[in-house]
């Protein structure tokens, strides 16, 4: 990627730049990186203030239709014994920057169907909105609730139809129907995947190795939920576009439910760490 | 990455292919499905871009119902691939479906067929045939162990065979075959 | 009351008739006649030559059968301008059906577009019908050979014997009594022949007031083929069935 913005001094023709051109004037030393005139370091906005220059200059060589601002991403769903499990992390990053560190990625497309979000973010969100909408749609025409797999035919279609023009999503549509518990990977080149078990983004490696090695079919409920989380910290640990906080949903039959938003930082590593040595004392005990 | 195998036989068509599905170094299911049932007498080998596949194949599908429903009768499997190279050619130069099939099935005049159909629009009848990676090394395979008019046994050895080589040689994983089965009574999962 | 509904093709009367349809069909009722026989050698076109005036240029290309494709021909009884229409149609459809699947349009599917468009002129305002009865006959791999008849509202059948144009219900009378399951494919001609000889205004029958042509296998290719009869086979015809006119046979 180009790299050349972080040196040039952002906004219009540098009358912005408060900091460092002062300083300099004003004979300050620059050990300290930027200064205000009163002598208290001040920092510099990150260069997202002049949106249209920034995403011009930090997209620069690549493809017009490659922007892909979530492309950090970690999510997971896994069907089970007791329903489906979605777990994901919440940064966003822009390029080298983290964009936002609590953003929702499981997207509540209404209350028995859930969407999660890989890829362009706005392309996700506006995508699954719009399919909250059809299949309202949908209910009210037919009287009844629309079947996972017909929602995710919808998206498939949906963003099928604009292959090629710069949709950026991997996204997994999970809910109960009247089939059971359903789970579907779609993405913009127009797959559409049925399935038990898909992790999605840049830190879906890490996830799966974690799930596949604890996913069981008749994991009870308070396991399943801990290996979702289990593997969204992991992931987040190793993958340095993942991270911020580990939002976790259980799908049952009557519709999904909002299990727990935990910090996936330190706190967790710890938590994570004292488990651990708890067990490796108790083994050193026994 | 997908392997796509077909070959005719005895008053049979015998299609496999593999049962991975992957994105970028991920694979994202392992009991993938690649043979179409266009009707009761005809599958379709599918293999290229994910979405296009799946687009473009179901639009055939669909069209082979549709014909059924407005006529009464069904086509010859060369009429459905002679439709569907159409399809291909038309699309060309406009938005192409990178789209590789395998048409096998079984006609009560013409017996049993195979066709050969790439995005390009290129269309022939072959005794057997495969797309993807996998045709560098089996079609070597095939040439040497096809023999026309074989029993469903022997086929279905040669086909091991031939399968067998993928997993020895190419250097992606592809655990799992589908093997079908079309003739006069119509398809059968041979094993998978 | 019928005045102020039949000026109107695509409205009903109160008693629920589409009155200019069925003037449609009343017009072909006065157009020379046409049968068809069917058999499993083949299917059988015959048709009446109406010679309106001996200074009219005889043409040798029918007015009344077209070939629509290598399989499929067939007989026109009514408005022969408007059967243009239709027949130009049934040709493109055939031709674009062999361009797309590479294979002859089966008999049926064809004259169910024809009679799509039939239909569509009785529905569809401010148009006349098309004041055309086909008898259509064809080959194709799904049912062998057959026969089939439409009319101007886009009604169409299959049928083992049937006639159109003048005199038709007379017609259809003599071959629902004579005609035999498994006929030859000569006997389905003097059939035909027979039934045209007496549904003809003129008592004498000549070649040159008939025209038949056969849908039939070739022996030697296996192919189908139209074929259309020369005067000698005409004449040899008439004679086998004892059906040559005085004049031709005094003089012959």
């Amino acid at each position: 990627m180009e790299l050349g913005f972080l040196d040039r001094p952002h906004g219009a023709g540098g009358v912005r730049v408060t900091g460092a051109a002062l300083v300099d004037e004003l004979g300050y030393s620059l050990g300290c990186d930027r200064m205000h005139p009163t002598g208290a370091p001040v920092l510099t906005a990150p260069p997202g203030d002049a949106p249209a220059s920034f995403l011009t200059e930090a997209f620069r060589g690549q493809d017009d239709h490659a922007l892909k601002f979530l492309h950090g991403t970690t999510t997971l769903a896994f069907v089970f014994q007791g329903g489906v499990v979605v777990a994901v992390d919440s940064r966003a990053s822009m390029g080298q920057y983290i964009g936002s560190g609590s953003v929702r990625k499981i997207i509540e497309i209404n209350p028995y169907l859930l969407g999660t979000m890989a890829g362009g973010a706005a392309d996700c969100s506006f995508w699954e909105r719009d399919l909250g909408r059809r299949c309202r749609l949908y209910e009210l025409r037919n009287k009844e609730r629309i079947s996972v797999a017909a929602a995710s035919k919808l998206l498939a279609n949906t963003v099928y139809g604009y292959k090629g023009m710069g949709l950026s999503m991997g996204t997994m549509i999970t809910g109960w129907d009247k089939t059971g518990p359903n789970l579907f990977y779609v993405d913009n080149d127009g797959t559409r995947l049925k399935g038990h078990k898909f992790s999605v983004g840049s830190g879906s490696t890490y996830a799966y190795g974690v799930l596949d090695q604890g996913y069981h079919w008749d994991l009870t409920v308070e396991d399943a939920l801990e290996l979702g989380r289990r593997s969204i910290f992991h992931a987040t640990h190793r993958d340095a576009a993942s991270g911020g906080f580990i939002n976790v949903y259980h799908v049952k039959e009557d519709g999904w439910v909002n299990i727990s938003h935990e910090d996936s930082g330190m706190t967790k590593y710890y938590e994570y760490k004292a488990q651990s040595a708890a067990v490796d004392s108790t083994a050193m005990e026994s | 990455m997908d392997s796509i195998i077909a070959l005719t036989g005895d008053g049979f068509v015998m299609c496999a292919a593999d049962m991975t599905n992957a994105r970028s170094i991920v694979v994202m299911k392992e009991d993938m499905d690649k043979i179409m049932e266009l009707d009761r007498h005809r599958l379709l080998c599918m293999a290229g871009e994910p979405g296009d596949v799946a687009q473009f194949t179901e639009y055939v599908q669909k069209n082979v119902h549709l014909y059924q429903l407005r006529t009464g009768v069904s086509q010859s499997t060369r009429a459905i691939a002679n439709f569907t190279r159409n399809e291909l050619a038309k699309s060309l130069r406009k938005n192409p479906y990178s789209v590789n099939l395998l048409l096998g099935g079984y006609d009560q005049h013409d017996g049993p067929e195979v066709f050969y159909l790439d995005y390009l629009g290129t269309l022939h009848k072959m005794p057997f045939s495969a797309q993807g990676y996998c045709a560098y090394f089996i079609l070597a395979t095939l040439d040497r162990y096809y023999k026309p008019n074989m029993s469903e046994q022997e086929a279905l050895e040669v086909m091991r065979k031939a399968i067998d080589e993928v997993r020895i040689r190419f250097l992606i994983k592809q655990p799992d075959f589908l093997i079908k089965v079309v003739d006069k009574n119509g398809i059968r999962t041979v094993s998978k | 009351m019928s005045r102020r509904y039949d000026s109107r093709t695509t409205i009903f009367s109160p008693e629920g008739r589409l009155y200019q349809v069925e003037y449609a069909m009343e017009a072909i009722g006065h157009a020379g006649s046409c049968v068809g026989v069917f058999s499993n050698e083949g299917v059988v076109l015959a048709v009446e030559k109406k010679v309106t005036s001996k200074l009219l240029e005889v043409s040798d290309q029918s007015e009344k059968m077209y070939v629509i494709d290598k399989h499929i021909s067939c007989a026109v009884a009514g408005i022969t301008a408007d059967a243009n229409i239709l027949i130009n149609q049934a040709r493109l459809a055939a031709q674009r059906y062999r361009y797309q699947y590479q294979e002859p349009i089966p008999v049926e599917y064809l004259l169910q577009q024809v009679c799509d468009t039939k239909q569509g002129y009785t529905q569809f305002g401010g148009l006349r019908p098309f004041g055309v009865s086909f008898l259509f006959a064809g080959w194709d791999r799904h049912y062998g050979f057959q026969l089939y008849q439409s009319d101007p509202s886009g009604n169409y059948g299959g049928w083992k014997a049937t006639a159109i144009g003048s005199n038709s219900n007379a017609a259809q009378s003599i071959m629902k009594s004579d005609y035999k399951e498994g006929l030859s494919l000569k006997e389905a001609h003097e059939l035909a022949i027979k039934v045209l000889s007496k549904t003809m205004d003129s008592t004498t029958l000549a070649a040159d007031k008939l025209e038949v042509t056969t849908m039939l296998k070739n022996k030697e290719t296996n192919e189908v083929q139209v074929h259309r009869l020369r005067e000698k086979e005409l004449e040899s015809l008439l004679t086998t069935s004892g059906l040559l006119s005085a004049q031709t046979e005094t003089s012959g």
